[in-house]
């Protein structure tokens, strides 16, 4: 949990720390027997034929590990698992990211990953929809398809043989992103999952975990009218009139902010528990921008808490 | 900006000068000649002063650590790796890039907060030996060194807590670095000295080591020492060095029992 | 500071227009405040102050040295703002001077009055120990650990608080000396001269939008400014200083209109502080 930055009073202080030890007493205390720092000799069976996989390398004979974190044995594969891990880029894995520069028929994103990721021209549809060759007249007009600072949702193709990230944006679900606000969580807090797209209807909002650590809240966009609303709003000067209503806008914050509390408490995102807690804040009438403060993050801390307790309690109980 | 502190101006410390003159040679004196005098703090000749790391002070960062050794306090913050920004050639090792800078306040004679450019390249070559780069090609590394108050044994500190911030950011590493230096006053040799022994010493020699793999990474050396002594400070620091390796590694499984899930 | 797509600036002018930020908060609102005195111990005051995500840290220091002449009675207070690489990659080496020149400048002008002395946070004269001869020279620092906009306002913020935290050592002045030697002064190390800060002023910023104004903007909002106010109020509602930043040109009602609005917020504002101030000094 890193340093929280909030101003909390003696009661607070005292009720955050009772929520976040009983948070740590619930987790199986067989993880921190395997933790690793740097140079620390991983204890190995010598006779079988240990491969040695991430963040582990070989002196003398030894495994030793490279990184701090915990050691996973899968099968005859020894390897090092970061905790507060970076993002590693999966094949299929739905990304959010943010274009910096145009190159010759290709968009370079910055997408939280060591290396920027490239979305080819090709990889994507252009606007007309018919399937034909790009040609010279298509890549002088990429910027009309995206522009710098754009924000775009693809999935992961592949990689390159130089290590570079491809990725591809053909179906009509990926694209770019407008009306809303883009958040920045650590990576390691979004568990791949079936879904990353979720469109909550109650709210009229939809919400794109990114696997990179890019979360986008938005207004809900209906898929096929994408096209035509774009050409829309560029023809349309007076902004006034388009903006997004109160209401879903009321929602889009608490959301975010939701986010950003359970980001900052460290707890995987999944939807559920973001509806969750933007549900507990509207119920127990929490002014949207007062989720940010001290008590809600207490309160929030001690749902969480209860709510592992009574997971846990039920797994005991079923068996 | 205003003018610098001229001849005009005199902090208070300096006000009663001559007495501190006096006190200051008595000190050196005994730390030449004595075999074994308390110092200024009360430690002896082969203490050294108790440290303090944390992880995690910058949570922009992608690691970061914070060491308070007496009166010495320093931050490190670690970025990337990210992607390169200057339009370098390709290479397939990867850049560490690290830059340490003083802050105005950190100094007792207010000076300008400026980039030490000497520290920054003695880190730089401290660090290379122990982060393995060729595992991030074509992307760049930033150590950020902010000290905060500078309270002596700076440089050595300045290491010891970029090699935790580097940790923290999981940044693959041979071995964990730390760093420590000592003074020689006469025969004498005192570890870990504060920034009034170190205006006075005779010589210095700071040693930054990996604990784990028992290798040097740099070694400095000023003053006229023998080669007995050269011996002798090299082992102490290495004892030294080796223990500050177990505090280290202590700090970062703390953090990876905390943040387990 | 990354760039914002167009899609996400016309959502954050939606929401300045409609009243709900981004982050939830009013157009008037600020974000969390925490404050912390005495984080650098070799400093005669210091603190740390979190606005959200901007964390500054400020240190006072007094040094005894020569009034200027054409001041005698009146000792001399220096600012300077410093920008570290860890807020920002772009502020290495170099990269923040134009930043740090431009901060200092605007909290010279808002804490330092008039060239007379009147208006300024500290009443230089008191800063005095024998005129003519010895004065107290007051440097103080600011250090941007962290940068998500709003910078000016939390800098002031950090000022007034390490200036509350400040202890001038009591001197004793020798009466012997002759009128042209330098006299002997004897500082001493146990009594301390707090600095009364009621009359040190808050900054408040206000960023225009649109056609409506935010404070406290982050610095998401602040890319989307057409042009910012910076007024300076002390808690008797006097305006003590004032900075236009930015380059759209005002009329000058609406000038006018963001004075008073900055008056009126900064009411609350300096009464936040106090009580965090308070705390603080509670909890030490």
């Amino acid at each position: 949990m890193r340093d929280l930055h909030l101003s909390l009073n003696q009661t607070q202080r005292v009720r955050l720390e009772a929520a976040l030890h009983e948070l740590q007493s619930l987790t199986p205390a067989a993880a921190s027997a395997a933790a690793v720092t740097v140079a620390d000799t991983i204890p190995v069976n010598q006779e079988d034929n240990i491969l040695k996989g991430h963040g582990t390398s070989d002196q003398d004979g030894e495994v030793v590990a490279t990184l701090c974190g915990v050691v996973e044995r899968v099968n005859k594969l020894v390897y090092v698992r970061t905790l507060r891990a970076r993002y590693k880029p999966e094949v299929g894995d739905i990304i959010v990211g943010r274009v910096i520069e145009i190159a010759p028929k290709r968009w370079r994103l910055e997408i939280n990953f060591s290396q920027d990721a490239v979305l080819m021209l090709s990889s994507m549809n252009l606007p007309d929809g018919i399937q034909r060759r790009r040609t010279a007249v298509d890549e002088l007009n990429m910027r009309s398809i995206f522009e710098e600072n754009d924000v775009i949702c693809a999935e992961v193709r592949g990689f390159q043989h130089d290590g570079s990230l491809h990725l591809q944006a053909r179906s009509e679900k990926y694209g770019k992103l407008e009306r809303g606000q883009l958040l920045t969580v650590p990576p390691y807090l979004v568990k791949r999952k079936k879904q990353h797209f979720h469109h909550l209807a109650q709210y009229d909002v939809d919400l794109i975990l990114g696997c990179n650590g890019f979360i986008w809240v938005g207004e809900h966009v209906v898929v096929d009218e994408k096209v035509k609303a774009t050409e829309d709003q560029q023809k349309s000067s007076d902004e006034a009139e388009n903006f997004t209503p109160l209401e879903t806008r009321k929602h889009i914050c608490r959301l975010a902010n939701a986010v950003r509390v359970l980001s900052a408490l460290g707890f995987t995102l999944t939807v559920e528990l973001i509806i969750e807690t933007a549900e507990a804040s509207a119920s127990s009438n929490v002014e949207v921008n007062d989720m940010l403060g001290a008590e809600f993050y207490v309160q929030t801390a001690e749902r969480e808490a209860k709510r592992r307790a009574d997971l846990l309690r039920k797994k005991n109980g079923a068996r | 900006m205003s003018a610098q502190a001229g001849t005009g101006t005199y902090s208070p410390a300096a006000a009663s000068g001559d007495k501190r003159r006096e006190r200051r040679e008595e000190l050196r004196r005994h730390l030449a000649e004595d075999a074994d005098w308390p110092r200024a703090d009360g430690r002896s000749f082969h203490d050294c002063r108790p440290a303090f790391m944390q992880t995690g002070p910058t949570t922009a960062a992608s690691g970061s650590a914070y060491a308070e050794f007496g009166k010495t306090k320093v931050i490190v913050s670690v970025f990337g790796p990210r992607e390169s920004k200057k339009a370098m050639m390709y290479s397939d090792v990867g850049r560490l890039n690290c830059n340490v800078s003083y802050t105005t306040f950190a100094t007792p004679v207010r000076g300008q907060g400026a980039d030490n450019k000497e520290y920054s390249s003695m880190l730089h070559k401290a660090l290379e030996g122990a982060v393995m780069l060729h595992t991030f090609p074509k992307t760049t590394v930033d150590v950020f060194a902010l000290v905060l108050e500078s309270g002596g044994s700076d440089l050595p500190i300045i290491i010891s807590c970029a090699s935790l911030a580097l940790a923290d950011a999981g940044i693959m590493m041979y071995d964990l670095v730390t760093s420590v230096s000592v003074s020689c006053f006469g025969k004498n040799i005192i570890i870990d000295p504060t920034s009034d022994e170190e205006a006075w010493q005779d010589g210095s020699l700071m040693v930054a080591f990996m604990p784990a793999r028992k290798e040097i990474t740099q070694l400095t050396l000023t003053g006229e020492w023998s080669d007995g002594k050269i011996t002798n400070a090299v082992e102490l620091c290495m004892d030294a060095c080796s223990k500050l390796g177990e505090i280290l590694r202590d700090r970062l499984k703390d953090t990876a029992t905390l943040t387990n899930e | 500071m990354v760039g914002l797509s167009e899609g996400e600036k016309h959502f954050i002018r939606g929401g300045i227009a409609q009243d709900i930020r981004t982050d939830g908060r009013r157009r008037l609102q600020f974000r969390a405040l925490s404050v912390e005195t005495g984080v650098i111990p070799q400093a005669n005051g210091s603190a740390r102050v979190r606005l959200g995500a901007t964390e500054i840290i400020a240190s006072v220091k007094a040094e005894l040295g020569k009034p200027s002449i054409l001041h005698p009675d009146k000792g001399k207070v220096s600012i300077f703002v410093d920008c570290s690489p860890t807020a920002e990659p772009t502020f290495e080496g170099r990269g923040s001077e134009e930043l740090s020149a431009e901060l200092s400048v605007a909290l010279q002008r808002c804490l330092l009055g008039g060239k007379s002395g009147a208006g300024a946070a500290i009443d230089l004269s008191s800063l005095i120990v024998v005129e003519g001869k010895v004065c107290w020279d007051l440097y103080i620092d600011g250090l941007v650990v962290s940068s998500d906009g709003n910078l000016l306002d939390a800098l002031a913020t950090a000022i007034k608080v390490a200036l509350s935290d400040t202890g001038l050592p009591k001197v004793n002045v020798s009466l012997s000396a002759a009128s042209d030697e330098e006299p002997e002064v004897d500082v001493s190390d146990e009594e301390f001269l707090q600095f009364d800060t009621s009359s040190v002023p808050v900054i408040i910023t206000l960023t225009k939008v649109g056609r409506h104004y935010i404070v406290d903007a982050t610095s998401e909002e602040e890319s989307q400014m057409s042009s910012a106010v910076s007024v300076s109020v002390n808690r008797n509602g006097q305006i003590c200083g004032l900075t236009k930043r930015g380059g759209a040109g005002l009329d000058p009602s609406v000038i006018f209109d963001m004075i008073s609005v900055a008056r009126h917020a900064s009411q609350q504002f300096i009464a936040l502080v106090d009580s965090q101030i308070a705390a603080a000094e509670a909890d030490e």
